[in-house]
């Protein structure tokens, strides 16, 4: 369905013709034949476009910095926001920070360290967004998570009108997500579009600007970690039973800054500059591990506090027999890590350079328990898969992190592959489907989306889908909201990734 | 290479939107965090690097469809090569070479540009693609009684490059680079009137036969009369020089060296003493054809290994712009006494353009502008008083910007300031 060209005419006046494209060429960067780019450039312009939406019945998507692969998958109105990229206020009093949706995570982090604080950074990396909205991230243990810090929000419905959430409805202030004034936080995940958010910031021990030296790619930290009162470590452990216990044990004493359960192919490819040399470390990192592990960084606020997190970080690996791994006790080695992990916050190394494409299974909220066991499963069957070369040969193990000192967390292990590969991709999938139906079955989570279809997903989780269809009913009553990812930014993707490098379905070639 | 050479990396561009910005770990806030004029410009993704892979990807499944978009994307490019640094700092790919491969395939099947056809058909013509060229070559050397290297052996040559030469306003750089030479008793000569364009320019904006030829006669006159080492105090000729001619297998022994490399080993040698006071705050802006683009070619053929992984027989050794000339200008500029030098944002590898490269400058100048400007902004911010460069496209680029933005911070070629500090 291309639109006429009087309705186009109507999009144009709003957004201005340099801000409008419906060019075959311009939509075959967006990944989709049958779409009209608009790049609006502010709420108002947001809430017209979708209200012409409404007018016209077509449906529409937005998109922060579409890092998330989620592709445009019918003709619609895309609504590209990259022309909303300021950082509205940082508030370092009742330290949260208002953003728009194109300020990317990696813009608001320089700003914070100059002010000694830092956000949650989505595990996805700090090239995607700043809103807070859905999105777990490595610093979790300290930083929280997407959905835990996102406070008043400025939100265009699927109607098109503005909403103001939370303390924002009641005054000028964006201090609280709930109130006074309207909360809708609950049920603000895949409608309309959130055009201004704050998120919660947090106090940051390290400096306000790391002495980096060197170039591309290979940047070094001009001093010593523990010069900065920083450190990094990996340990291993002899059962996933004593890392468990590790993890808790260093969120209840709360002397970790961040705790990241990478498996070593994932240390390995953030401390190499490709992929060979990425291979080879894992090697050796392979025979220098006793078992599953993390990472950790501790970061004192004087020289005290650093020797005392630094022993009662000994003291805890001594009590749960963890081992450390002595390439990540080079200083080298671990400032690229500190950077790499608060900085770019990993992703890009570790999940498409090897192969092209990774696709996970994750549980969002949890880490310990049952999950770590489901994971643990799929990682055997993720070992079949790597002896029949279907996807890449790193360790086959899940990884994860705490989250708020290990009252949440989040588990996830994914598969790297060569999407362009149809046995790959297919082995992937199945995979998947696999590792999500045990764990309805055995009652361990609920799979993220993408994995199997929603309604049996929701038949086994009180029936939430038809509840979030009742909402989406209420609040978009002519289905204009592009309705495909309809459940939150940031959830789980993997299905959505690998279907868009199928070979070209015929309807792929551009309308002329 | 052609652009079907390069379709195993554009289908590894992941959308993750790097190319867009400087190494995230450089980022200090929303100010200067860009690294791509285009789609800082334009804002359509498909004017991101990420964006023209994605549009290859789709031409190379679907056929090649030349439409007036396609052409705004392909020639709105500066081929500064930034989204191929900000890339390759976590992917194992190429991105400059195939957006290269794009340009030159749409020149080869006639979809050009018509200000660059112009530039072309003046090259072709004369020898050189800059405009109102009526000055003789050599004409800025008159009186200065420098060797013409094909009448007086030598084995330095001077390459002063087109702009330099036919632009009244660069004759100073090149008359104060000859007197430096010169002061440091260096034998060099000056083509004069047989120097012809490096070519380097025509290879950007998609020409490359017009390169090829280019190289092949240059390389010929240099053989000619014996030439070991070429300086030159343009990025694109040193550029082009150094590493395309090399890439073409056309550049046999010569060393290639900037003014600025051959400066910091005079200095170092105590050739060239810097002893009056230059007392001024100044920027230093690496030119992309100096800066990352500068590092060596890479010479690498190689298939893919069958499978899984993203690996080359033998491994690929990249070109991720570690070994760019950024040292020596600053080893220059911080030698000359009394001058101090503050440090823009974007630096060395992860530089923001001038705004002139890849033909921009003739297909787009209010782009091209648009870009010296955002530059001028970001070197005002530092403080400094003027802004030095080592190249003319970016020195005219700055002055036309600074005139247009009404910017009271001065350009010097980095000659220009050494020869105030002898
Ligand atoms: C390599 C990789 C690793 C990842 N790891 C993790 C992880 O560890 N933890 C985790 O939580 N997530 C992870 N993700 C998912 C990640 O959180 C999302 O990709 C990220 O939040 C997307 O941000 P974005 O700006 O790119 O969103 P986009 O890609 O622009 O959008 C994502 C979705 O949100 C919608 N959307 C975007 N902006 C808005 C808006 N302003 N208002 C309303 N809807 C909007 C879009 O329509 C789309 O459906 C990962 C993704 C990748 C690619
Ligand atoms: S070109 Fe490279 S940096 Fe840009 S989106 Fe693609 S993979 Fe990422
Ligand atoms: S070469 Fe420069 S202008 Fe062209 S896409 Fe890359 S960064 Fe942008």
């Amino acid at each position: 369905m291309a639109i006429s060209k009087d309705v186009y005419k109507e999009f144009e006046d709003v957004v201005g013709a340099e801000n409008i494209s419906d060019d075959p060429v311009i939509k075959a960067a967006y990944r989709s034949p049958d779409l009209t780019v608009v790049l609006p450039g502010n709420t108002e312009e947001v809430a017209a476009v979708i209200k012409l939406c409404n007018k016209h019945k077509i449906p529409y998507k937005a998109q922060s910095t579409g890092w998330s692969f989620m592709p445009p998958t019918y003709d619609f109105i895309f609504l590209d926001l990259r022309r909303m990229n300021r950082i509205i206020e940082i508030n370092e009093k009742n330290m949260y920070a208002v953003v728009e949706p194109y300020v990317i995570s990696a813009e608001l982090q320089g700003e914070l360290f100059k002010r000694g604080m830092i956000c949650n950074v989505k595990g996805a990396g700090s090239t995607c967004t700043a809103l807070a909205m859905s999105g777990h991230g490595h610093m979790g243990l300290t930083t929280s998570t997407g959905d835990r810090n996102d406070l008043a929000t400025e939100w265009v419905t699927d109607e098109g009108e503005i909403i103001r959430l939370g303390t924002l409805g009641a005054s000028d202030e964006w201090f609280c997500g709930d109130g006074p004034g309207p909360s809708l936080r609950g049920i603000l995940r895949g409608g309309g579009v959130i055009t201004k958010q704050a998120t919660k910031v947090y106090h940051w021990p390290g400096p306000s600007e790391y002495p980096l030296e060197g170039v591309s790619p290979r940047y070094t930290l001009g001093k010593k970690p523990s010069d900065l009162n920083m450190m990094v470590r990996y340990f291993s452990f002899p059962s996933i039973e004593k890392l468990v216990e590790a993890e808790l044990k260093i969120g209840e004493s709360e002397i970790a800054f961040e705790l990241m359960g990478f498996c070593p192919s994932m240390v390995s490819s953030n401390i190499t500059t490709s992929n060979e040399e990425d291979f080879a470390t894992l090697d050796k990192f392979t025979k220098e591990v006793q078992g599953p592990g993390f990472m950790v960084i501790i970061a004192g606020n004087f020289d005290e506090d650093f020797a005392y997190k630094k022993k009662a970080l000994a003291q805890i690996i001594k009590e749960t027999d963890g081992k450390s791994l002595k390439t990540v006790e080079d200083p080298a080695v671990e400032s690229t890590l500190l950077f790499q992990c608060t900085r770019v916050c990993a992703s890009i190394r570790e999940t498409f350079r090897a192969g092209g494409m990774f696709s996970s299974m994750m549980v969002q909220g949890q880490r310990y328990d049952n999950h770590v066991k489901w994971l643990e499963e799929g990682a055997v069957l993720k070992r079949e898969l790597i002896k029949k070369g279907l996807v890449i040969a790193d360790d086959g193990q899940q990884f994860g992190w705490g989250e708020e000192q290990g009252h949440l967390g989040h588990t996830e292990i994914f598969c790297r592959f060569n999407p362009y590969d149809e046995k790959s991709s297919k082995a992937v999938q199945e995979w998947l489907g696999k590792l999500g139906k045990r764990a309805l079955d055995g009652c361990f989570a609920v799979p993220a989306m993408g994995v199997l279809p929603v309604d049996e997903i929701g038949k086994r989780v009180s029936n939430y889908h038809v509840w979030f269809g009742k909402l989406k009913k209420a609040f978009d009553p002519n289905e204009v909201g592009e309705n495909t990812g309809y459940s939150y930014v940031g959830a789980d993707i993997s299905g959505v990734h690998t279907s868009i490098y199928k070979k070209e379905p015929e309807k792929a070639s551009p309308k002329q | 290479m052609a652009i079907e050479d390069y379709r195993g990396d554009v289908e590894m561009c992941c959308r993750c939107s790097a190319c867009k910005h400087i190494p995230l770990q450089k980022i200090k806030g929303v100010e200067h965090s860009e690294a791509c004029p285009s789609i800082a410009k334009y804002n359509f993704h498909a004017y991101s690097g990420s964006g023209r892979l994605l549009i290859a990807k789709e031409m190379l499944t679907n056929g090649f469809k030349y439409t007036d978009k396609l052409l705004d994307i392909v020639y709105n490019c500066q081929m500064c090569g930034a989204c191929d640094i900000s890339c390759k700092y976590a992917m194992d790919m190429e991105v400059l070479e195939p957006i290269y491969e794009f340009r030159i395939k749409a020149v080869e099947e006639g979809h050009t540009n018509p200000a660059l056809d112009k530039a072309i058909t003046s090259l072709r013509k004369q020898g050189t693609m800059v405009p109102g060229a009526k000055a003789k070559r050599g004409e800025w050397a008159k009186g200065l009684g420098i060797k013409d290297f094909l009448r007086q052996k030598t084995k330095v040559a001077y390459h002063v490059g087109c702009l330099t030469s036919f632009d009244k306003d660069m004759w100073p750089v090149a008359r104060a680079t000859a007197k430096l030479l010169n002061k440091a008793g260096v034998d060099f000569g000056i083509g004069g009137e047989v120097e012809s364009c490096c070519g380097g320019r025509a290879y950007q904006m998609g020409y490359q036969n017009d390169f090829i030829r280019q190289a092949q006669n240059n390389m010929a006159l240099f053989k000619q009369c014996s030439i070991e080492t070429l300086v030159t105090s343009c990025a694109n000729g040193y550029h082009a020089f150094k590493v395309l001619y090399d890439k073409f297998g056309l550049k046999g022994n010569l060393e290639v060296l900037h003014i600025t490399e051959y400066l910091a080993r005079l200095i170092k040698e105590g050739k060239l003493k810097l002893n009056k006071k230059v007392n001024m705050t100044v920027t230093y802006h690496d030119p992309c054809y100096l800066g990352r683009l500068g590092e060596p070619w890479i010479h690498w053929e190689g298939k893919r290994i069958p499978g899984y992984k993203f690996v080359f027989d033998p491994p690929k050794e990249y070109r991720r712009g570690t070994h760019g000339v950024y040292e020596p200008p600053r080893e220059v500029l911080t030698s000359i006494p009394g001058l101090k030098l503050s440090e823009m944002d974007r630096i060395k590898e992860y530089a923001w353009c001038c705004g002139a490269g890849g033909g921009v400058n003739e297909s787009n100048p209010e782009f091209a502008m648009w870009t010296a400007k955002e530059r001028i902004e970001e070197a005002e911010s530092t403080g400094a008083e003027a802004i030095a460069t080592a190249c003319p496209w970016c020195e005219k680029n700055f002055n036309e910007a600074i005139k247009e933005s009404g910017s009271g911070l001065k350009v010097y070629d980095i000659v220009e300031l050494v020869e105030k500090a002898i």
